[in-house]
């Protein structure tokens, strides 16, 4: 515990001396690199998602829940306890829920199943820092996304339908902006190109510097639909699930950079 | 079956004088996986339009058979203030240019002097070098109304159409864009 609150001064000190977006470069991944640089170099070498990373160890290892068991026997894929690369080949399909699961909702399972949680009482912010440290046991492996089940490929192909679909009274859909408009800005950023950047989706969960925030995929799906006014889907659902696997499905052969460290 | 059969036909025959056999895009599957996101979420996905799922099916390329009858849907979509008066007042129209939660014009298009302008959509700025000619005026205030009388499928909010300008309002960002007393035309547009 003692490192920890010490990993915790270190950070908070680096982020209040942190300069503010001084002349920033023009892309955004150069942009963030330059940010990470400062901070590292401020914090001695420690980065706010760092935090997450151990908080979520923590949470991930200690005995928890009714059932006050930890999640070491948690399968996200490659075999109980097996967390090495994981992330990089979700969602996929899980025999025991009988389900297409991402990240997040497996997590989220296995808070059910192994530890005895009620789905009400699973805490968001405990899920997303278990999303952060198993991200930072997948660092540099590959995206290898490859629907085979029939339930994967059925939800791919929702997921692409989805991706296209507009609606709403801003006739909001995904693809509007993150394929016919990829690399133009409306707002900071540049809208990045989900069907043919493979690094579009392979830096998530991620520790966004601007607002101080970790995110997961589904938050920045989330954010995607709120950003026009649109009520976004709950988290853990399958719409959130669909759109992640479509889009993991084009980041598959990209090296994974994470916890991303995005603006 | 034969009480549901007689209005099924009418409708069709009516979608098809109309030029436009009304496709839908979210079929049960779909629209299964949508309902999973939440109430909220579902209600406002499953009222997709059928305009709105004509652009979702060709994927915002309208092939040109159907470009012609979408077109003249939209067109027929645009309504004009009571007075006839198409150039407002451009101080009205600056805040709501300048906001992201009313115009958020600025957000896509360069020529705002109070804010730094995006590229998704065309530089506007000195819009007002094209004159305040009935044309123009027209033009500029179809194209906020409902831009996909213009581009099918664009971007762009048809503010009009979706609710979320009134036509007095639309006048007043014409008035900010074309008169050429506005801060838009007489300061230096902010960019990056």
């Amino acid at each position: 515990m003692g490192r920890f609150w010490r990993l915790v001064g270190a950070a908070v000190l680096a982020l209040f001396s942190l300069v503010v977006l001084a002349q920033e470069e023009d892309d955004p991944v150069k942009e963030a690199e330059k940010q990470k640089k400062q901070l590292l170099e401020q914090s001695g070498g420690i980065l706010p998602s760092d935090l997450y990373v151990e908080q979520g160890e923590q949470l991930f290892k200690t005995k928890r829940g009714p059932k006050n068991a930890s999640l070491e026997a948690c399968d996200f894929g490659r075999g109980p306890g097996k967390l090495e690369g994981v992330v990089g080949r979700l969602p996929r399909y899980f025999f025991d829920t009988r389900k297409v699961e991402d990240l997040d909702s497996r997590i989220r399972s296995c808070m059910i199943r192994l530890q005895g949680f009620q789905p009400q009482e699973i805490k968001r912010s405990d899920v997303v820092s278990i999303a952060f440290y198993i991200a930072s046991l997948s660092n540099e492996q590959p995206v290898a996304v490859r629907p085979l089940m029939p339930q994967e490929k059925k939800l791919y192909q929702l997921g692409e339908q989805l991706f296209y679909l507009r609606a709403g009274p801003r006739d909001m859909g995904c693809a509007t902006c993150h394929v016919s408009y990829v690399g133009k800005r409306a707002g900071v950023l540049p809208y990045s190109d989900i069907l043919k950047d493979k690094r579009a989706a392979s830096h998530w969960p991620a520790f966004r510097y601007s607002n101080d925030q970790a995110w997961t995929m589904a938050d920045r799906i989330r954010a995607c639909y709120s950003n026009l006014s649109m009520p976004a889907p709950d988290f853990y659902s399958e719409p959130i699930i669909a759109l992640t696997l479509f889009m993991n499905v084009q980041a598959s052969g990209a090296q994974m950079d994470l916890p991303g460290f995005i603006r | 079956m034969r009480r549901f059969y007689l209005p099924t036909l009418l409708l069709m025959l009516l979608g098809l004088a109309s030029g436009q056999t009304s496709q839908s895009y979210i079929n049960a599957e779909l629209q299964r996986l949508i309902q999973a996101g939440g109430q909220n979420y579902a209600n406002v996905l499953l009222k997709q339009a059928p305009d709105q799922a004509l652009c979702s099916i060709h994927r915002n390329k309208l092939p040109a058979e159907v470009l012609g009858p979408f077109i003249e849907e939209q067109r027929k979509s645009i309504k004009y203030p009571a007075d006839g008066k198409l150039l407002g007042d451009w101080k009205q129209g600056e805040p709501i240019f300048n906001t992201l939660a009313r115009g958020n014009c600025f957000s896509c298009h360069v020529g705002s002097p109070l804010n730094i302008g995006g590229n998704v959509g065309p530089s506007l700025e000195k819009y007002g070098q094209r004159g305040t000619s009935e044309a123009i005026q027209k033009y500029t205030y179809e194209v906020i109304y409902n831009t996909w009388a213009y581009f099918p499928c664009t971007v762009m909010y048809r503010f009009g159409h979706g609710g979320l300008l009134k036509p007095e309002e639309i006048t007043h960002v014409v008035a900010y864009l074309l008169d050429p007393a506005s801060d838009f035309n007489t300061k230096p547009a902010l960019k990056r």
